[in-house]
């Protein structure tokens, strides 16, 4: 390495590993909650750093994602790999899962083929150690050339030592001294120099290619890395370094490559690794029960129920105290406001807009804190990735991985928690597609929408009428979900390739921050989006050509309702009180009721009174029960309530998608509410 | 036979993995080549497949089960 450190400086480490290995846990224990997320240039993936500081020595840490290799298959792979390429990388700290070292051990073979310096972080030795298995750090230092740290992310040791060796490491140019026992044959001087050596004929061809990408780039760091990503086919070297190949080689030697590096891997094993595998661990007996045939899915079912009955009542019971506290602060803050002769504009600012919209943003947090804790002890502990077997085949059928089942769940409660929890999924198309019909389940707040219609408007089948739209809702989202489907087909089928990782006990330090970034994530990028809207909201609600209005009649949202009356004519909603309360609506589904209230001038809407009154007045406008259930139906589907959008913004991290999914939900809302009114008009 | 015919709690030799060239290479990466003992660990009716390879556990999907070749070593 040229740049060497002078005393003082910053050292620079990326941390990488497989998922699952507990590198994250492990970068948590250095950096704390305090870190910088951002995305990586130009990329979804998620890019986390941080700081440590040991004594006179500063480390910048930061955090790859979780891959099993380092191709450019995924996203993943190819910005850890960039990343690690680049620069801004001094030390590569390779974590690996001690229970799981075999399969660890091939990223960490290709993370020192890249020839920058790698320590090895072993992860989880006290859980080899409970099962009574042995690792020859030493041995395994001394075959793959590294230094090999033992720690315990959960416990927190190792640490300092890990930093020493970092540390050091980067001082020293020269590689450890990597020490075989199997026979080296002509290629002596590569055995010295290399951890993995190919067969013979694999390495004149790497050989050779090394000479002419030397020639041709004279500048290329590391060529044998360079030549051995050419015979995996690699494309993106390919194209960076072309050279003509046909005269060395032809077709792929990936396969080989893999199998190759795989042989030596079972070398290190059986000379490392003693007593392996002699008891194979709680996790199968655990997963007997939990992935059984039968019981497997009543007992997800069972932890969903939990999962749902806690975010839902104690969250909403938070909730209710919170709104009380909000309503107590808004009108203490009138008061005030009025006493200091505040003008009325400012004090409908203060009130509607900015107390109402922070308001509303923090009512969520109660939901969202209790759900990502009751997530977060479900990934923590292993059973997430079960999931996704388990519910494979119902959820396989709409071409949504089994874990799309949580969010869609949630959605019954409250959307925008349910979006966050679509973090859960792996693949990112699968994020989206279920992102994109979680809003189709019938959140709470659609409730009180439903009762006040179906009590004027059906009688006696009320009931009927107020669950068909739950029924609805998710018919719509699996319809919508099989068309999304078929339409992005032609990317990949949905098959499920995931790990299983061992059972074990959710770490509280791991469950604290990976809640807390979820919090601060959605108070500071969705909060002030929803805060934005909120006010723009209230702007349209308040207003008019003649600036401030006392009655919502005279607001531009009015103005813009009677343009839209002969477009949601066909729905059965032309009406502009209608309009406007859906537009309304916006802000939060459960406004629909009390802006149609406000709109025909009926003070207690949800009393006996207030009901036959408002029925009387809608009826006297050809209002009737096919309208109010086209009303239903359009306030199930049409787009969801500021938070979510912003919501779906922030977890798509893409405006478009965003605007495609809200138009979608306008021109669903639009067809099925024509539909269902057009075929009850028949009737009534 | 392929992966999906094996019975729980069967160890199973690797003996080719017939499938979409990426979904092959992935799995080879994960420490499924050829000659790879693989036990089954669990499987369900609708061909989803729980194995262990290399001290670690693995779902497949019914697509990748019907595509790896194995032969049944007791």
């Amino acid at each position: 390495m040229d740049n060497k450190p002078h005393n003082g400086a910053e050292l620079r480490l990326a941390f990488i590993g497989n998922p699952n290995c507990g590198k994250t846990t492990l970068f948590n224990a250095y950096t704390g909650a305090n870190l910088k997320v951002a995305n990586w240039p130009g990329v979804t993936v998620e890019k986390k750093e941080g700081t440590y500081r040991d004594h006179e020595n500063r480390f910048r840490l930061i955090d790859l994602p979780g891959i099993y290799s380092l191709t450019s298959y995924t996203m993943e792979e190819k910005v850890s790999r960039m990343c690690i390429l680049s620069d801004d990388v001094d030390v590569i700290i390779d974590v690996t899962d001690a229970s799981a070292l075999e399969r660890n051990l091939y990223l960490t073979l290709q993370l020192i083929e890249l020839g920058k310096p790698v320590v090895m972080a072993l992860n989880m030795m006290d859980i080899v150690e409970e099962r009574g298995m042995e690792i020859d750090l030493h041995r395994m230092s001394e075959m793959l050339g590294i230094p090999v740290i033992p720690v315990s992310a959960r416990k927190k040791t190792g640490l300092g030592a890990l930093m020493h060796a970092a540390l050091h490491h980067r001082d020293s140019d020269a590689r450890h001294r990597i020490e075989h026992h199997h026979k080296v044959g002509e290629n002596a001087e590569l055995h010295r120099e290399h951890a993995v050596v190919y067969s013979d004929d694999v390495e004149v061809i790497i050989s050779k290619l090394e000479a002419r990408l030397k020639s041709t780039y004279p500048d290329i760091a590391n060529p044998r890395w360079h030549a051995i990503k050419y015979l995996e086919n690699d494309e993106e070297i390919m194209g960076r370094y072309a050279v003509p190949t046909d005269d060395i080689y032809t077709g792929s030697y990936e396969s080989e490559i893999i199998n190759q590096k795989y042989d030596f891997i079972e070398e290190v094993i059986g000379e490392v690794m003693a007593n392996k595998e002699e008891k194979s661990a709680v996790t199968d007996k655990v997963d007997s029960l939990l992935t059984h045939r039968i019981w497997g899915i009543p007992i997800f079912l069972g932890i969903m129920a939990l999962v749902f009955g806690l975010t839902f009542t104690v969250g909403d019971w938070l909730k209710g105290y919170f709104e009380l506290a909000l309503e107590a602060f808004s009108g203490l803050v009138t008061n005030l406001l009025a006493a200091l002769n505040v003008s009325e504009f400012l004090t409908s600012l203060i009130i509607d807009g900015i107390i109402a919209g922070v308001g509303g943003i923090l009512t969520f947090l109660p939901n969202i804190i209790i759900l990502f804790f009751a997530l977060a002890i479900l990934e923590d502990s292993g059973y997430m990735s079960r999931v996704a077997y388990v519910m494979d085949g119902l959820m396989g059928k709409m071409g949504l991985s089994g874990r799309a089942f949580i969010p869609m769940l949630l959605g019954f409660g409250c959307t925008v928690p349910a979006v966050m929890a679509s973090r859960a999924l792996e693949d990112r198309r699968d994020r989206l597609k279920t992102i994109f019909v979680t809003p189709f389940m019938s959140c709470s707040a659609r409730l009180p929408v439903y009762v006040l219609l179906s009590d004027m408007f059906f009688g006696k089948w009320a009931g009927v009428a107020a669950f068909s739209m739950y029924v609805l809702g998710l018919v719509i989202a699996v319809i919508v979900a099989i068309i999304f489907n078929k339409a992005s087909a032609k990317y990949d089928a949905h098959t499920l390739l995931i790990e299983l990782p061992e059972y074990k006990t959710p770490n509280a330090h791991t469950i604290f921050i990976y809640v807390w970034e979820k919090v601060r994530d959605y108070l500071t990028k969705a909060g002030t989006t929803i805060f934005l809207a909120s006010i723009l909201l209230w702007f349209l609600l308040n207003f008019g050509a003649g600036g401030l209005v006392e009655d919502m009649s005279d607001s531009f949202a009015a103005v813009i309702a009677k343009v839209l009356v002969p477009v949601m004519s066909p729905t059965g909603l032309g009406y502009w009180q209608i309009i406007v309360a859906l537009i309304s609506g916006i802000a939060a589904k459960e406004v629909v009721v009390s802006s149609m209230s406000v709109l025909y001038g009926i003070s207690n809407i949800s009393s006996a009174e207030g009901m036959s009154l408002l029925e009387a007045q809608l009826g006297a406008s050809g209002f009737t029960a096919a309208n109010a259930l086209a009303l239903m139906v359009f306030v199930l589907l049409y787009v969801p309530c500021v938070a979510t959008i912003a919501t779906i913004k922030r977890e798509s991290r893409s405006l478009k998608f965003t605007l495609g999914t809200m138009v979608m939900q306008i021109g669903t809302a639009w067809v099925m509410s024509t539909l269902v009114f057009q075929i009850a008009n028949l009737f009534v | 036979m392929t992966l999906r015919e094996a019975r729980i709690g069967q160890d199973c030799r690797v003996n080719a993995i017939d499938l979409k060239h990426d979904t092959s290479r992935r799995l080879e990466m994960l420490g499924l080549t050829k000659g790879t003992i693989i036990r089954l660990l669990n499987a369900k009716k609708g061909g989803a497949v729980i194995i262990r390879v290399r001290g670690t556990r693995f779902a497949l999907g019914r697509e990748i089960a019907e595509g790896i070749e194995v032969t049944v070593r007791g």
